[in-house]
């Protein structure tokens, strides 16, 4: 028996001379692929990067492509935006800003102390209890719509009815549910498409008088984030061993002071990946900012499709202006982030 | 003899009673804020934006009128006036129509019929009923549409939305995540690059392909009226519009597809390609027997992720072709957008209830009848 | 050595083999000659290259230089599909999502052999390796003896020209690594194939080789029957290496014929190659008397009862020394001793090159 095949044509061009190299033919096919690959992501980017540097009639003259070869680039568009109008920019700049940056910090810790909770502490809340909130809450929202009673008031008289009921009734409930219903429930929140709960948010923050203002924006892109936080944090937090922590409340330390000292510390790799995915959700919303924001409280995507509203039609080169600003920092969140996120979401994924 | 340095206070201080009530409330603390958020920004909204959907709802002038109106909201969708808008448009069945129609209810009630055979418990059976009733549903709303000649809703939109989208975006991220597992030179280079889609901002995604979509004063428009087609529209021929918004969504969407596929693959154990190799198989057979059944757990979980996501679609569409022309491009969620600014609540919440109904069927049958028997395989 | 040569039988041949990673040199010039039906354990700590070898044998590892040749054909750019040689990894390598059955049927499977000799193959297999129950298991549901022998079917079913062992008891506990290494070293005499065996561990090295190579730092120290190994090391480097305990030095220098140490004094046959010298003994073939008696005195530092022996441990200057007495003996720590072996048994090693001297110690 031959060990070695005789070598044909096409086994040539088509196997691979040796383990971890590629044949010539594979070797054709994987590059033109990927070049292809690589100009379908970069070419709008390009597009988006020139336009900026157009003038309108370069924009409505018909497509140039190279600046300095088929049109002059001008910064007429960067310094509309920056000189004469930099009020208006620098505002949404930081209202994107501070609404990213406080809503992640707020998911983040709120997010990750209870994906701790759930992976190291049992809970057992009795079903009959979720029961009688979920019933307590449905009679105080029909007397606030039937009556006409303020909604905070019966809100709050609903809860303390809960409260007293709990813990009168509440031992003589038997079942409860565990920590892997909850987990599910508060991950399930994603499934929630945003169209359906904003419209009583935005009837709620009106109320509240909070509407077009960072407030409002930052609580509500923490929840509609904290699915993310729980479910990724939970399994990075699984992951710690338990002995550390066992070992710190044997030296005395509380709960608090472990999660602080030791968990989070830990839980760092996972903490900074989350932390740039939410900054990243948080900083490309633009369904909820529509409608909880207007001029006060607008962030940059709002300002981007502000773009669209003058009689003069599309300002494109505006635009393309705005959206490379909001790219810029975004980019760089990608270069770090992709290494990252591939291995939380697929911790997630295997375990489930 | 050694004896602890820590000496045991007689008597704890009023700090130290506190600290230790704080500790024993912990598990409480830990959980509240998470709890609470959710009740109020979650929950809380969910049931106001179903007693909204009952009911009709007038804003005034800093006060709102509600009247409760029950089905009104829905029959309206199903059988009234937004019929056309949300179902589509019926003007009886084809031939074809009715072949498919058939074919998909008696391929359901075999289905039905093998679970009772193999394994039978009563809420798995309901289960199955409601995925099979929703299933058929589908089927007819697409065979009394599309197949008889008429044009789809917003419903059907959505779920062209969905399943072209996530086909395309899994079929292109697997063959991407495929090529940067070969022995390639930079490999980072390619892996961030094809990643960065995914954190741009869609609104700036939907500006960007309008631009390229352009044929007259586009990049692309040469070739156009290269092909004879400078006169078209990406935005006034429903198809290509809705073709146009998926390649828009995919743009955006392979990347996530890809970078996790491409995690799990690296994820694989290259002893076990090694040992295949060494056993004789060649590339594809290493593929097909080694490494796909390894990446089913992953891909199904990947998928359904991106499906919870693309039932959701709503600032693409907004952008990109404003939901036309007509209403060929409306997803649920934009139609729900649109009624909610011509201050229709109740028709917007009832639309937005029945996105989340449609969502939370298709991805719980997913979940229970694919990812949970893949990840079962793979523990 | 018990061979099943027949007419065809063939011989594998490494010559002047090379591979670098980067800057690291990590096989050096490696040349084997392996008999067919042989069985060759390569030998050395981690990193000394062993893998690699093996690697390179089996086709997963490009070679930088030389070559491999299989009965007098060149495959050293062969893929590995295409040698006919069959790999045992150290993690095992089953495919999770497999069965036994259909890890084992899986060589020949992709070989596009028909389902029902699959399937014959396989049992005939599972029989030979005590896998016939577990056909329907997953390679999770196995304990780590059973993945190992599941390994080994998988190896076997194909009828290969060679096996290629990378660690493959190393996952084991200690208890089923020697009932492993028994079963292996049956199995393998009666199917003679030849085999190379990768280990760290010189207890198999010993007990498995028909004739076992020495690496170290990529380079090959000795290749010899196990006996030839232990009794005649060629370097330092072996002879530290084989034994357990292993064998004892004595650092010091020869000069006008005398080995010098501290508190040694020891007449030898001839000057060494270089002064600088090392005395090396085994454990066992050494025993502690009284001071004064043996050929140079020592501090005990500890006395270990095994059970089986007692192992006392005694200090020569910055040298520390076991030697293994029978079980009822005991010395105090702290206490004189003379330590006194027979003077062939004595080997003089040249510290600069590692390699040993062709003097002996003179009886005195």
């Amino acid at each position: 028996m031959a060990y070695i095949r005789k070598r044909t044509l096409l086994n040539r061009i088509f196997e691979a001379p040796a383990i971890g190299k590629m044949a010539p033919g594979t070797a054709l096919f994987v590059y033109a692929c990927l070049l292809f690959w690589t100009l379908v992501v970069a070419f709008p980017l390009y597009w988006i990067l020139i336009t900026s540097l157009k003038t309108a009639q370069d924009v409505n003259g018909g497509p140039f492509f190279i600046p300095w070869v088929d049109f002059t680039p001008s910064l007429h568009a960067w310094k509309e935006l920056f000189v004469f109008d930099y009020e208006d920019t620098l505002r949404s700049y930081t209202n994107s800003i501070v609404i990213a940056l406080l809503s992640t910090l707020l998911c983040i810790s709120v997010g990750s102390m209870a994906a701790y909770a759930l992976a190291r502490i049992t809970y057992k809340p009795k079903f009959g209890n979720i029961l009688l909130f979920v019933i307590a809450m449905i009679a105080g929202m029909y007397t606030t719509w039937k009556f006409g009673v303020d909604w905070k008031l019966t809100i709050a008289a609903a809860v303390a009815v809960w409260f007293l009921l709990v813990r009168s009734i509440g031992r003589f409930f038997k079942k409860s549910v565990g920590n892997g219903d909850i987990l599910f429930w508060m991950i399930s929140q994603r499934i929630l498409p945003p169209i359906v709960t904003v419209v009583p948010i935005y009837m709620m923050f009106q109320n509240l008088k909070l509407l077009d203002t960072h407030i409002a924006l930052i609580l509500t892109y923490t929840v509609v984030n904290l699915p993310i936080v729980v479910w990724l944090m939970y399994d990075f937090m699984n992951s710690i061993p338990i002995e550390l922590e066992e070992s710190a409340q044997l030296d005395g330390a509380s709960r608090l002071r472990t999660f602080w000292e030791i968990v989070l510390p830990l839980a760092k790799p996972g903490l900074a990946a989350t932390t740039l995915l939410v900054l990243i959700l948080a900083w490309n919303e633009y369904i909820l900012a529509v409608f909880l924001s207007t001029s006060n409280a607008q962030t940059i995507p709002i300002l981007v499709s502000a773009m669209n509203a003058g009689e003069r039609g599309i300002l494109w080169w505006s635009m393309c202006v705005v959206i490379i600003i909001m790219i810029i920092p975004v980019v760089f969140m990608a270069i770090l982030l992709q290494r990252f996120i591939s291995k939380g979401v697929l911790l997630g994924a295997v375990k489930g | 003899m050694t004896t602890s340095i820590l000496t045991s206070p007689k008597r704890l201080t009023r700090r130290q009673r506190f600290s230790e009530w704080v500790d024993r409330q912990a598990s409480t603390l830990f959980i509240t804020p998470a709890v609470v958020l959710i009740l109020v920004f979650s929950i809380f909204p969910l049931v106001a934006s179903l007693i909204i959907a009952f009911s009709r709802f007038r804003l005034g002038a800093g006060s709102y009128k509600v009247r409760w109106v029950g089905f009104k909201n829905f029959e309206k969708q199903f059988f009234g006036s937004e019929q056309f808008h949300f179902l589509g448009t019926f003007k009886g069945m084809s031939l074809f129509g009715w072949v498919v129609t058939i074919a998909a209810a008696l391929l359901l009630i075999w289905w039905l019929y093998r679970y009772c055979k193999t394994r039978f418990w009563w809420l798995g059976f309901i289960g199955r009923i409601i995925s099979a009733l929703v299933f058929f549903g589908i089927v007819l709303l697409f065979s009394a549409t599309l197949l008889s000649g008429t044009q789809f809703g917003t419903l059907g939109v959505t779920l062209f939305y969905v399943f072209v989208g996530c086909a395309l975006q899994f079929g292109i991220g697997l063959g991407i995540a495929l090529l940067c597992a070969q022995p390639i030179r930079g490999r980072t280079f390619f892996r961030v690059l094809f990643f960065i889609p995914l954190m741009i901002t869609p609104i700036g995604i939907g500006y960007a392909f309008r631009m390229l979509a352009d044929t007259t004063k586009g990049p692309f428009s040469p070739v156009w009226q290269w092909a004879g087609l400078g006169d078209f529209s990406w935005a006034t021929d429903p198809w290509a519009a809705r073709i146009f918004i998926v390649i828009g969504d995919s743009w955006q969407w392979i990347p996530f597809v890809f970078i996790i596929l491409l995690a799990a693959l690296e994820n694989i154990p290259k002893d076990q390609q090694e040992a295949a190799e060494v056993d004789g198989a060649s590339g594809w057979q290493i593929f097909r027997e080694i490494t796909w059944p390894q990446l089913l757990p992953v891909a199904a979980t990947v998928m359904l992720i991106r499906m919870i996501e693309a039932f959701k679609l709503v600032d693409l569409p907004n952008i990109m072709t404003a939901g036309g022309p007509g209403i060929a491009t409306e997803s649920m969620s934009l139609h729900s957008y649109f009624a909610w600014r011509s201050l229709d609540l109740g028709q917007s919440a009832a639309i937005a209830y029945l996105l989340l109904f449609v969502t939370v069927v298709l991805c719980v049958s997913f979940f229970n009848y694919v990812v949970i028997g893949k990840l079962r395989q793979a523990a | 050595m018990q061979s099943s040569a027949t007419e065809d039988a063939k011989r594998l041949s490494l010559r002047n083999l090379n591979k670098s990673f980067g800057s690291v040199h990590v096989v050096k010039d490696l040349s084997i000659e392996i008999e067919p039906g042989e069985f060759l354990v390569l030998l050395g700590p981690s990193g000394c290259g062993k893998t690699t070898a093996l690697r390179m044998v089996a086709g997963l590892e490009t070679v930088d230089s030389g070559s491999i040749e299989l009965g007098g054909e060149d495959i050293t750019n062969a893929l590995p599909k295409y040698r006919d040689i069959a790999m045992v990894f150290q993690s095992y390598a089953l495919y999770p999502h497999k069965t036994v059955a259909e890890n084992m049927g899986f060589p020949l499977k992709v070989a596009g052999v028909a389902r029902a000799d699959v399937d014959a193959a396989v049992r005939e297999t599972a029989a030979q390796v005590h896998m016939i129950e577990y056909l329907d298991r997953f390679p999770r549901e196995l304990s780590g003896g059973q993945r190992q022998r599941v390994a080994l079917g998988r190896a076997m079913i194909r009828r290969p020209y060679a096996f290629l062992m990378d660690e493959p008891l190393s996952n084991l506990d200690a208890k089923l690594r020697g009932h492993m290494r028994a079963e292996l070293k049956h199995m393998q005499h009666d199917l003679g194939t030849t085999t190379i065996y990768v280990t760290h561990d010189q207890i198999e090295a010993m007990t498995l080789a028909h004739r076992v190579a020495i690496m170290n730092e990529g380079v090959l120290q000795q290749l010899g029957t196990p006996r030839e190994v232990y009794d005649q090391p060629a370097t330092l480097f072996v002879a530290g290496f084989m034994g357990s305990p292993p064998m004892n030095f004595v650092h010091g220098s020869i000069d006008n014929q005398r080995f010098t140490s501290t508190n040694v004094n020891l007449p030898v046959s001839a000057n060494g190659s270089s002064v600088k010298s090392v005395l090396g003994f085994r454990p066992e073939d050494s025993e502690v008397g009284v001071a004064g008696s043996g050929l140079f005195d020592a501090t005990v530092f500890a006395s270990e009862q095994t059970g089986e022996y007692t192992l006392v441990t005694v200090v020569l200057g910055d040298d520390t020394m076991t030697i293994k007495m029978p079980r009822d003996f005991d010395a105090a720590i702290h206490s004189s001793v003379s330590v006194s072996f027979p003077t062939d048994k004595g080997f003089l090693f040249d510290k600069v090159s590692g390699n040993r001297e062709s003097i002996h110690l003179v009886g005195g």
